[in-house]
């Protein structure tokens, strides 16, 4: 073991000279989730602000006059405007205007004689604040259905308390770090898998496929150090860098959280929620096994390519499948699918997934730890085996 | 001491054009022995089995069949006691350009269980020797392919070994580089270290080399001290013996 951890330090040695790679695995992190964090949730703001204290421009048709007081009435939220020119679905969609309502023309009538009409809205679902527009028009009609059909029950002698059989009221059970854990449980597994793979796929490459490109390997074989040994360094530091370098972006990332929530009271529960110090700890354990799978694959296809270029096109097309993996894991329902737990890979994303959600699943999590440290243990053996060969080594 | 006995090896290849595989003989029925304080020169042409030779010495590769003695260690049972007691150096390698000399040195010290002290001291020394000392905290990666091939070399003796190998030590070397080398080769035969140079610099091999064995089609030819095979031969040098023997091989085929 010794020739391993000997091979693994030389690796990091040679890594530690390499200022930009050492930046840009390590440093960047950590300016950059900050930077889009806190951007998107200045965008977010701004877009929010002027849309709250923006009216929204409708273009209404009211011929018997029935809605254009109620909305006359409230300024601040609707601005009336003059039909644009051409159609009004290219206006909507230009932002000429965000809502395009035509009121019935017998409206009026069917108002008194206590019968329904008909309003039609015509919105772009696109774009938010046109949203903002529906919304803002649904509240009032609210108000206004309400105060008609009140003065329709007076008509007719009735309680007005009858156009309000029940008042709802709605209480958010889930606190900010549930809300958040369930979010995390989605996109952590998906993110770790795909940073773990990817950080160390460059690495991988440049300690196999570019020690051979470099003509260096044959340098390290020349020494008394077993050819088991090489390769076990090479793998134990392909796989340290995979788990830092998810570490590191992890961490981050959760660093990053009160730049969204601008360090409120409930961004900072749902730091609080990721920082759980089981949840951490038993993510990273199956990380381990995870990261190893995959450390042996990225080894595998590395030493056997005879150059740089051959390795990348061996071990890229994996990260598609990572990504298809992670993505699958977070659509609806799959968490319901008990089945999957015994599916490699998949099995630990979901496990992650219920773990962040605060709903973690302890036989589950077991198989796929017991499963994932299988098949890197697996992985391991066939990868020192086959690489112990005097073929995989001098490809050339 | 180097001991060879009936070894062959053999590499399985794919025809790209036929999509055949056929089976090359690279090294066919070699035997010899080099004796300690003795620089014994291996030549032979492009693709003869000579760096095959070399590697299956090294313990780099495994002989199909016959027997490979190092230090005497048998290179199939005990490729790593037989890798501590060699020291490699081959054309095909190349240095970690990241790394200073000094660095790259205590690396290959821990690597060969050579103490840092004394891999500090035997580093300094041989860089000093090959007169590189003022590169020692010098990043490698500016380095010209002469400065590259004598930290490759002062690597492949910092563990102080008894047997050492040089394939084409001089290729791409200037004069004086190329001078160093050879002077360096001639005070490890006064140390009494064994010594095998694979060249296609024939003045060389005349020069510094006691015995010379030519390697043609995977198969060891004359194994001789360089004057004995010119006599033998009747050539007025070794570049004649070369081609006579290149011939015969021709005829043979």
């Amino acid at each position: 073991m010794r020739g391993a951890l000997l091979i693994a330090k030389k690796e990091f040695l040679e890594l530690s000279k390499d200022r930009k790679t050492m930046f840009f695995a390590f440093v960047l992190p950590f300016l950059i989730y900050p930077a889009i964090f806190g951007m998107i949730a200045r965008m977010e703001k701004r877009d929010e602000a002027k849309n709250r204290n923006k009216a929204s421009r409708i273009y209404l048709t009211d011929p018997s006059d029935v809605l254009a007081p109620a909305l006359k009435a409230q300024p601040l939220l609707f601005e009336l405007v003059p039909r644009p020119e051409g159609s009004l679905d290219q206006a909507i969609r230009d932002q000429k205007l965000e809502l395009a309502l035509e009121v019935a023309p017998s409206a009026a009538a069917a108002l008194q004689k206590q019968e329904t009409f008909t309003l039609a809205a015509t919105m772009d679902e696109s774009e938010r604040a046109s949203g903002v527009a529906l919304k803002r028009l649904k509240d009032t009609l609210k108000e206004q259905e309400k105060s008609w059909v009140q003065g329709r029950l007076h008509t007719l002698g009735a309680s007005p308390q009858l156009a309000e059989p029940l008042n709802l009221e709605v209480r958010n059970a889930a606190d900010a770090s549930l809300q958040m854990g369930k979010i995390a449980g989605r996109l952590l597994p998906y993110l770790l898998m795909i940073m773990m793979y990817a950080g160390s796929m460059q690495h991988g490459i440049y300690a196999t496929a570019g020690e051979k490109e470099r003509q260096t390997l044959l340098s390290l074989m020349a020494t008394r150090l077993p050819r088991n040994q090489i390769i076990l360094g090479k793998l134990i530091y392909i796989f340290s860098i995979g788990v830092i370098s998810a570490l590191l972006n992890l961490l981050s990332m959760a660093l990053s959280i009160p730049f969204i929530g601008g360090g409120s009271h409930s961004s900072m529960q749902a730091v609080a929620a990721l920082a759980n110090p089981l949840t951490l700890g038993l993510t990273f354990l199956i990380m381990v096994p995870l990261g190893l799978f995959f450390a042996n694959f990225i080894l595998l296809m590395g030493i056997q390519a005879r150059n740089t270029i051959e390795a990348g096109s061996a071990i890229a097309p994996g990260i598609f499948l990572v990504m298809f993996l992670g993505m699958f894991t977070m659509a609806p329902g799959v968490d319901k699918m008990s089945f999957l737990s015994y599916v490699p890979v998949v099995n630990v994303c979901l496990a992650l997934r219920k773990l962040f959600s605060q709903q973690p699943n302890w036989g589950e999590y077991a198989i796929a730890f017991a499963m994932t440290v299988g098949l890197a243990t697996l992985m391991t053996w066939i990868s020192t085996r086959i690489l112990n060969r005097e073929k995989a080594l001098f490809k050339a | 001491m180097i001991q060879l006995s009936e070894v062959h090896k053999s590499f399985t290849v794919k025809d790209r054009k036929t999509r055949l595989t056929k089976r090359i003989d690279a090294v066919r029925g070699i035997s010899l022995e080099v004796r300690p304080g003795e620089i014994y020169g291996l030549l032979g042409p492009n693709g003869a089995g000579k760096s095959t030779t070399l590697r299956m010495i090294a313990g780099l590769m495994e002989p199909d069949t016959g027997t490979i003695h190092v230090c005497g260690h048998e290179t199939r049972q005990r490729p790593e006691a037989v890798r501590g007691c060699l020291g490699y150096l081959s054309t095909d390698m190349g240095v970690y350009a990241r790394f200073t000399p000094r660095e790259l040195l205590r690396i290959f010290g821990e690597f060969q269980d050579v103490e840092p002290k004394v891999a500090e001291r035997r580093g300094m020394h041989l860089l000093d020797k090959l007169q590189l000392a003022d590169f020692a905290d010098v990043r490698m990666e500016g380095f010209s392919s002469g400065q590259k091939q004598k930290v490759s070399i002062a690597r492949a003796l910092l563990h102080d070994p008894k047997v050492v190998i040089f394939d084409e030590p001089t290729t791409g070397l200037d004069v004086l580089t190329a001078k160093t080398v050879l002077d360096l080769l001639r005070i490890m035969r006064e140390e009494g270290r064994t010594v095998i140079v694979s060249t296609h610099v024939m003045p060389m091999v005349e020069d510094i080399c006691d015995r010379v064995g030519i390697i043609f089609d995977g198969k060891l030819h004359g194994d001789a001290p360089p004057r004995d095979l010119l006599q033998s031969r009747r050539a007025k040098n070794l570049d004649e013996v070369f081609f006579q023997l290149a011939a015969e091989s021709e005829e043979n085929h």
